[in-house]
């Protein structure tokens, strides 16, 4: 048995660590820092090289690969993502839309081939769950209007990626005829349908095989069981990515799902660091100054892209232009996903330039994002009002914490009215007034016995009620399910 | 809109609620992560901007609310 570098590893990953601990003190996200210090120390840089043979670094990092799609997989919230409506879904299709379409006109326009055209458009287009996330959190936004909204696009773009690599990786396995893809194609989807019915079925199956009390058997268990299945669909010509994501959706529906997750996440977090080390002593430093200019142009082009979707969800959901520039620039963060579909360019021996296009693409938006989503409020406000709905008057550079789309309907909002008339009429009790804004109708509440005002609002469709009570001053939005509290789409 | 309390899902994150103090412009919101850290949000004026937030383990969230909920004392 070889000598294991460990000498190079440990310095490497030890210093990783320490630059992630360094930016994340200024928000800025620790993924691109990892693939920086395997830039800076990797053979293809003038300098020191802890690592001479990052072939050496194979296993770990597919380990990492593997874990990282893994966790994705247990923690997908699938139930929150299935209810999140109709209109989420015509977001989140407009986003992959707009942003996958423009990646793969630039990935075509830089004409290092179709094939490489697929992977540049999935590196454009699919941003990064982690990044988006943290900048939420850390922006103190969790309890803005719009931030439902941005999780549940991110959350649709990850189920995206996996049928992207189904359809990805056939075609970068190199099947010499068209035949062979295709066959590679029907394969590849064939292992997404058989896993998905085991998900759906056979989960309670997998999760006696799994269960046990113990955390050290559960850990070791459950990673010998997605190691496998990643193995298998990599020897059957499907990404491994792809089996690991597809065994996380299995866990997910056992009772396992929260035990698990707990366990794999800080393996997760170590492995994928090795991962994106190893994916930085790839990039030959030559290589940078060529795709200067290319970075520089996508760049521009996914900004461009994600504003637009940004604003295309705010007036699908009713934002003001705060909305509709926190979307945009927020969902603009870009890091494993980019960088794991580089990873499988350059194994399939793509064009060897997709390596330092992408990780300097990472580099440049990891800075940018943050950057830019902190000061959303500039751009909302030189945002014009006719973007959003013609009709409406826009605080423009407000945060808005409460979404209703139904602000425009409000058309009473003071009565004279003391009592319930149709419980006036019936000869029955009520408790609170409320008051429909749309046409002044007057009902009991919903701790009522009749509860009239949501009778009325149920058979008129009217969607506004407003309490009648003195001294109260909310209203309530039947459509939307929410609590109106500032005016949202008027002057105040 | 069950007494006040306003529970909203956040995919990935966890769940908000949003609490309603029956006042015109201070109020609070609580975002629960599923990892257990638990955000407070207080908003004392008219902008939907948070005025404070606080990150709190669900050892310091438990800690607050048992204070908050007066089951809590030391002497």
């Amino acid at each position: 048995m070889p000598e294991a570098d460990l000498l190079g590893l440990g310095a490497a990953v030890l210093i990783a660590g320490l630059l992630a601990r360094l930016a994340r003190r200024y928000g800025l996200p620790s993924v691109p820092c990892y693939m920086l210090v395997g830039i800076a120390l990797g053979p293809g840089t003038p300098g020191p090289v802890l690592i001479g043979h990052p072939a050496e670094l194979a296993v770990i990092a597919a380990l990492g690969l593997v874990l990282l799609l893994f966790h994705l997989g247990v923690e997908f919230p699938v139930d929150e993502v299935l209810g999140g409506g109709r209109r989420l879904v015509v977001a989140a299709s407009c986003y992959i839309g707009l942003n996958m379409t423009a990646g793969l006109l630039f990935g075509f326009a830089l004409g290092w081939g179709a094939s490489s055209a697929l992977v540049v458009a999935g590196a454009l287009g699919i941003s990064s769950s982690a990044i988006v996330t943290k900048l939420l959190i850390e922006l103190h936004r969790l309890t803005n209007a719009e931030t439902p909204v941005i999780l549940g696009i991110i959350v649709l773009e990850d189920l995206f990626l996996a049928f992207y690599l189904a359809l990805l990786s056939p075609v970068l396995s190199a099947g010499d005829t068209t035949g062979e893809i295709v066959r590679d194609i029907a394969l590849s989807f064939g292992m997404l349908a058989a896993l998905l019915l085991v998900a759906r079925f056979g989960a309670r199956a997998v999760g006696r095989l799994l269960d046990t009390r113990e955390d050290e058997v559960l850990a070791v268990v459950t990673i010998g069981l997605v190691v496998l299945v990643a193995g298998t669909a990599q020897e059957a010509g499907v990404s491994d990515a792809i089996g690991a994501l597809l065994t996380g959706l299995v866990v997910a529906r056992t009772r396992l799902r929260e035990r698990v997750e707990r366990l794999v996440t800080p393996l997760r977090d170590v492995f994928a660091a090795v991962f994106f080390v190893a994916f930085g002593l790839s990039i030959d430093t030559g290589h940078l100054g060529a795709v200067v200019v290319p970075v520089a142009l996508a760049v521009a082009v996914t900004v461009v892209a994600n504003l637009s979707a940004g604003i295309i969800t705010a007036r699908l959901f009713g934002f003001n232009q705060r909305g509709a520039a926190n979307i945009g620039l927020t969902v603009l963060g870009r890091g494993e996903f980019s960088l794991i579909l580089a990873t499988l360019a350059l194994s399939a021996g793509l064009d060897a330039r997709i390596g330092p296009f992408v990780a300097l693409y990472v580099l440049v938006l990891a800075v940018l994002s943050p950057l830019l989503a902190a000061h959303s409020r500039h751009l909302a406000r030189v945002m014009p009002d006719w973007l959003l709905r013609r009709d409406w008057t826009y605080v423009r550079e407000e945060t808005i914490s409460t979404s209703c789309t139904h602000l425009d309907q409000v058309r009473v909002t003071e009565t004279d009215a003391e009592e319930c008339p149709e419980c006036v009429a019936s000869g029955s009790d009520w408790v609170a007034l409320r008051l429909c804004t749309s046409c002044g109708f007057v009902g009991c509440c919903d701790d009522s016995p009749h509860r009239h005002a949501s009778e009325h609002a149920a058979r008129t469709r009217h969607p506004i009620i407003q309490s009648a009570q003195p001294g109260e001053d909310w209203k309530w939005c039947f459509v939307d399910e929410t609590l109106v509290r500032a005016p949202l789409g008027t002057k105040r | 809109m069950g007494q006040g309390v306003h529970v909203t899902d956040l995919p990935g994150v966890g769940k908000r609620y949003d609490i309603d103090l029956e006042r015109e412009d201070e109020r609070v919101s609580v975002v629960i992560r599923s990892s257990g850290v638990r955000d407070l949000y207080v908003f004392t004026s008219h902008s939907a901007d948070p005025t404070a937030v606080l990150e709190l383990t669900e050892e310091q969230a438990r800690k607050v609310g048992a204070v908050l909920s007066a089951t809590f004392f030391e002497a």
